[in-house]
């Protein structure tokens, strides 16, 4: 337990000081921009970890909530006329924690394959609106000009900041969803992904235990949303549409459902197929086959196979 | 007290129920007996709200369950063991246990650890049931017989005021058999039990008295004696049960 913190801030402070500790190599600049990117999808792998993962929803609109936090914290800075970061990250936790409420309280209801055909036309539903809501959302193309948020007085314009931000917030995320796994209601949540129907029998009112997951997830997913709105300081149409969410799934599946660490390291992997690749390489495809390899010969993703072989 | 009046379930054209009316004291160790599809098992699923009935009332001591969930029955006390097991089959038997403990308390608290006064709770309910040395072994990897004694024990630490036991020797060696019917006999005589079993020794050992079910109705109710007795008994259950 005191090993395991040790060395998660030990591999955190080398994360932190990255940008430092590797300046004299000429790709710096470009691998702390996809160390911020993985981190970001790191926190919304995770947050729909705590659905497909850990509650055994399998949610295919979770980019509704990732989108909808993206376009809450831009449009909210803008309308307000301020660049303070708690007021767009406040925006973005509070909108796609609204929004996850609304969708999750029709989706709960159903189970399985319903819930995932529910969840993913909702999404569309989300994603219909932020297409059309032209004046708010700027419609297909999308909202640019995105400013890059300010604590107090600290501008944190420059990237070296965001980087430091992005750290910091992905730790707390990390933090938070490590002590909630860890709970009585973390173990509940485990208890309705494996027997529902005995969840019920003993007690556990688990429509709410389902909607309360949605909800948190919801908005750690706008959490996500809000900081990739400050990275690419652009959110379009594509950041609530179904290719999103899939991403997010394809990340907790590749690295792992159920585990804290699978999904940061999906992300890890998805990014760097998406963007290190060689571009002779079709991404897309490399990783269809990666994630096909994963769905038939390592269900459990890397963590699981790493753990199994660990043990064996 | 447990007032079963004019239950009614119907699937298709089948009644399962077909108007069962019920009686069971406090305290009372009660037995429903009676063929294969006699109405016993959906008797249990409307009791505990996994399945509606089409009508009739259900009262504990005097409250009407109508409407209320499977969940919010468990809270007042009504709680089962199933009688194919639902278990958490990836988690240790302990885990399994104290999910059932957790949800006395605080299982909507997400920032709350495990008390260590529930893990101890949990194991003595695990060693109630006789599973003590087994609490770290996976639901999945125990035997079958362990695995009723587990599903005893999530029910048992559930606090139940009423337990229904739908089978609970089904498919258990003889040695394990007469374990498990100790354990029920060896249970607080002011818990009210409910149980369904199709061995007729257990039943005769436990049960104060005996409702005996034949086409969704019950056709009899008495003492062990008054049962063994009754002629129409014998013509629809026990007869059979002998000879074979």
């Amino acid at each position: 337990m005191v090993i395991r913190a040790a060395m998660v801030l030990a591999v955190w402070l080398a994360l932190v000081t990255f940008p430092q500790w590797s300046s004299a190599w000429e790709s710096s600049r470009f691998a702390a921009g996809i160390i911020r990117q993985v981190l970001i999808f790191a926190i919304f792998a995770s947050s729909l970890n705590l659905l497909v993962g850990y509650t055994g929803l399998p949610s295919l609109g979770h980019a509704a909530f990732f989108g909808g936090g993206a376009y809450a914290a831009a449009i909210a800075a803008q309308r307000l006329g301020t660049d303070q970061l708690f007021v767009s990250l406040g925006a973005g936790v509070i909108g796609a924690a609204l929004l996850a409420l609304l969708i999750g309280f029709l989706a709960v209801r159903a189970l399985g394959i319903f819930f995932l055909m529910l969840t993913l036309a909702l999404a569309q539903m989300v994603f219909a609106i932020a297409f059309q809501a032209t004046d708010l959302t700027g419609g297909s193309n999308g909202f640019s000009g995105v400013h890059r948020p300010v604590l107090f007085g600290l501008d944190l314009g420059a990237a070296s900041d965001l980087y430091v931000l992005v750290c910091a917030i992905a730790l707390s995320v990390g933090l938070l969803l490590w002590r909630v796994t860890t709970s009585t209601y973390g173990r509940a949540l485990v208890g309705v992904r494996e027997n529902e129907r005995r969840m019920r029998a003993i007690g556990y009112d688990t429509r709410t235990l389902k909607l309360s997951a949605f909800v948190l997830a919801g908005a750690l997913a706008g959490v996500a949303g809000a900081l990739s709105s400050y990275e690419f300081r652009f959110v379009s149409p594509n950041d609530v549409a179904l290719g999103t969410s899939v991403t997010g799934f394809v990340m907790v599946l590749i690295g792992g459902g159920g585990t804290l660490i699978g999904p940061i390291v999906g992300a890890a992997v998805v990014l760097l197929i998406e963007r290190v690749l060689p571009s002779q390489l079709p991404a897309q495809t490399v990783l269809g086959i990666v994630f096909i390899a994963f769905v038939v010969f390592a269900r459990q993703g890397i963590v699981g196979a790493a753990r199994r072989l660990a043990r064996a | 007290m447990i007032d079963i009046r004019e239950l009614r379930r119907d699937f298709g054209g089948i009644h399962a129920l077909a108007g069962v009316d019920l009686r069971i004291e406090p305290g009372e160790r009660r037995a429903v007996i009676g063929p294969n599809g006699a109405g016993k098992t959906t008797l249990f699923n409307v009791l505990t709200g996994e399945l509606r009935p089409n009508g009739g009332s259900i009262r504990l001591d005097g409250a009407a369950l109508t409407g209320l969930t499977t969940w919010q029955r468990a809270r007042l006390g009504l709680v089962r063991m199933y009688q194919r097991n639902e278990l958490f089959d990836p988690l240790s038997a302990l885990e399994n246990v104290l999910l059932s403990i957790g949800s006395l308390g605080g299982a909507y608290r997400p920032f709350r650890s495990p008390l260590p006064a529930e893990r101890i709770e949990a194991e003595e309910v695990l060693a109630r049931v006789g599973l003590a040395d087994r609490r770290s072994v996976t639901a999945r990897t125990l035997s079958h017989g362990e695995r009723r004694q587990l599903e005893l024990a999530l029910a048992l630490a559930r606090q139940p005021v009423v337990l229904l036991l739908d089978e609970p020797t089904a498919g258990m060696s003889p040695a394990e058999t007469e374990r498990i019917t100790a354990l029920i006999a060896g249970l607080e005589r002011r818990l009210t039990v409910l149980i369904v079993e199709h061995d007729m020794d257990v039943v005769f050992r436990l049960a104060d008295r005996i409702t005996v079910m034949h086409e969704g109705r019950a056709i009899a109710e008495g003492t062990p004696n008054e049962i063994r007795a009754d002629r129409r008994v014998h013509d629809v259950y026990l007869g059979k049960a002998v000879e074979a």
